[in-house]
């Protein structure tokens, strides 16, 4: 009965989140337009600037290798972008009210990551539907498998931005933290380069090798593209796999004890 | 104007740049992002370009986003002047014994002066990357600089003022952002542009502040002596006039229409 009862809290508080979603509609429609500059602009003519060397040319489009790219950025920052309500929830007191409500307070940290990452999923959809068709790969595992690590990935980047959030308990701290991480992360990862183009400067490498951002979007390349991505990934299949699961269950962990110990209501600047 | 209406606009040009360092977290975060756009991307970058159209991929982007960090600073003001028009900050402003047109004069110089602040971390980093300009390309470097930063911070800010709701404000903000961002030659060069896009769209591109903002850089600090620089800079004084004479205008509508 107790399990039912924290299951009905969740699927409230998921329903909640997705019901955000028609606040921001002008927000996905600058990110839809961003996007579309993205893929055709920019990244048709980084495609005509790259020219793989060695063992990376083999069969490899840049275009094709740049969608990915593209794909997993604006998840990665639509998933961050979270921060912004979270901070704003708290400046409403949202976020205090939530808290009074009688549910365990690890439904309410889980409740929130899944809803969150489930509604930066969605968002993201459209999108996936347009690099699907520009890739002209429609190999129906290669696509459920793809959309479930991306739904993996938003939720455990959604639980990692309520930790922090919830922990910096600072809208301008929010502001300049997200919005350093995302540039870096983004530009410290293979999304607009290989690994083994990274590898040539050890610092960097290294930090794509921790950034799971990097194993996201190598995955997906190697979801739809084995043979000819196999040789440029951070990692085998199974450890890209691995480790996204690993960061999506660190993280909610980490929501969870943040919200259980260390959040009580006010004392946001 | 008068000289109490230059006194009246750099008064309010002082006040808003006193409140740009209230915005320490902005500066910090679009600081760390066109420094990791030179010392990230461009580098990595540098191993994968084709050299035939880019020999040094890092010289080309340092010169490229000094005009992109001009441009993302001076479209700030626009974030601010459209939260003031929301909360109706200007109704105060108005009545303040500042002519209008010295509060528009103020508010722009304020952007203008905003973006020089910001860009200059970026011009000693592109004189160490790429080379110290000459007296000749300083003066280019400083006053295109001053163009670009002008006219944007204009632009952003009629922009802003042309709608009250929030989100309609910062859609059509960001969109003129992005549309200048990508349409733009800092990251790729016009043999690429002419490959790959038609002429029309080639011939916009390189008409957009941004290019010509990028390509007095480029020539200013030796990376590309090529350009027909004047034609250029011309161009961009151009460009710098028309939209602060009509960014102006909009914005003084907008001011005594909210």
């Amino acid at each position: 009965m107790e399990l039912l009862k924290d299951l009905r809290a969740m699927y409230m508080l998921v329903l909640w989140d997705l019901s955000q979603m028609k606040r921001r509609t002008v927000f996905v429609v600058m990110r839809v337009a961003w996007f579309a500059l993205q893929v055709t602009v920019f990244g048709l003519a980084m495609n005509a600037i790259v020219r793989f060397r060695g063992v990376v040319a083999q069969g490899i489009d840049y275009y094709h290798f740049y969608l990915f790219g593209v794909y997993a950025s604006m998840l990665f920052s639509i998933s961050v972008s979270k921060a912004y309500d979270v901070a704003e929830e708290f400046e409403e007191g949202m976020i205090e009210y939530l808290l009074s409500l009688p549910m365990k307070r690890k439904i309410l940290s889980l409740g929130r990551s899944i809803g969150g990452g489930l509604s930066a999923f969605l968002f993201t959809l459209p999108m996936y539907a347009v690099v699907v068709l520009l890739l002209g790969v429609y190999d129906p595992v290669a696509v459920l498998l793809s959309l479930l690590s991306a739904l993996v990935f938003a939720v455990g980047v959604t639980g990692f931005v309520i930790s922090v959030v919830l922990s910096l308990k600072s809208s301008d701290y929010t502001d300049i933290f997200f919005g350093v991480l995302d540039a870096l992360i983004i530009r410290l990862s293979t999304v607009f380069y290989p690994a083994v183009v990274v590898a040539k400067i050890a610092p960097y490498y290294y930090a794509a090798l921790v950034n799971p951002v990097s194993h996201f979007v190598d995955l997906l390349r190697t979801f739809f593209f084995f043979e000819e991505f196999k040789h440029l990934s951070v990692s085998s299949p199974y450890l890209m796999a691995s480790y996204i699961l690993g960061f999506a269950a660190g993280v909610s962990s980490a929501a969870i004890y943040i919200v259980e110990k260390r959040v009580e209501g006010g004392g946001w600047k | 104007m008068r000289l109490d209406g230059i006194r009246g606009g750099l008064l309010i040009a002082l006040r808003d740049l006193d409140r740009f360092w209230k915005y320490k977290f902005w500066l910090g975060a679009q600081v760390a992002m066109n420094l990791a756009d030179i010392l990230i991307f461009a580098v990595i970058f540098n191993n994968i370009v084709n050299r035939q159209y880019i020999p040094d991929y890092v010289k080309f982007l340092a010169t490229g986003v000094l005009a992109l960090s001009t441009f993302a600073s001076a479209f700030s003001i626009g974030r601010e002047v459209g939260i003031e028009i929301r909360r109706e900050f200007t109704h105060y402003l108005l009545s303040i014994p500042v002519s209008r047109e010295a509060l528009v004069f103020g508010r722009i110089l304020s952007g203008t002066l905003r973006g020089l602040i910001y860009q200059a971390s970026f011009i000693v980093l592109a004189a160490l990357i790429v080379g110290t300009p000459t007296a000749l390309g300083a003066v280019l470097v400083l006053s295109t600089s001053a163009m670009l930063s002008a006219s944007m911070s204009s632009l952003a800010i009629a922009i802003s003022t042309s709608t009250r709701d929030f989100n309609l404000q910062a859609t059509f903000r960001s969109l003129t952002y992005y549309v200048l961002f990508f349409f733009s030659n800092v990251f790729y060069p016009e043999e690429i542009l002419k490959q790959r896009f038609p002429g029309a769209v080639v011939f916009l591109i390189k008409l957009s502040p941004v290019s010509l903002a990028a390509d007095v850089y480029r020539w200013a600090f030796g990376y590309n002596t090529s350009i027909n620089v004047f034609h250029e800079y011309a161009l961009l004084l151009a460009w710098t006039l028309v939209t602060l004479v009509l960014a102006s205008a909009l914005y003084l509508r907008n001011l005594t229409r909210m």
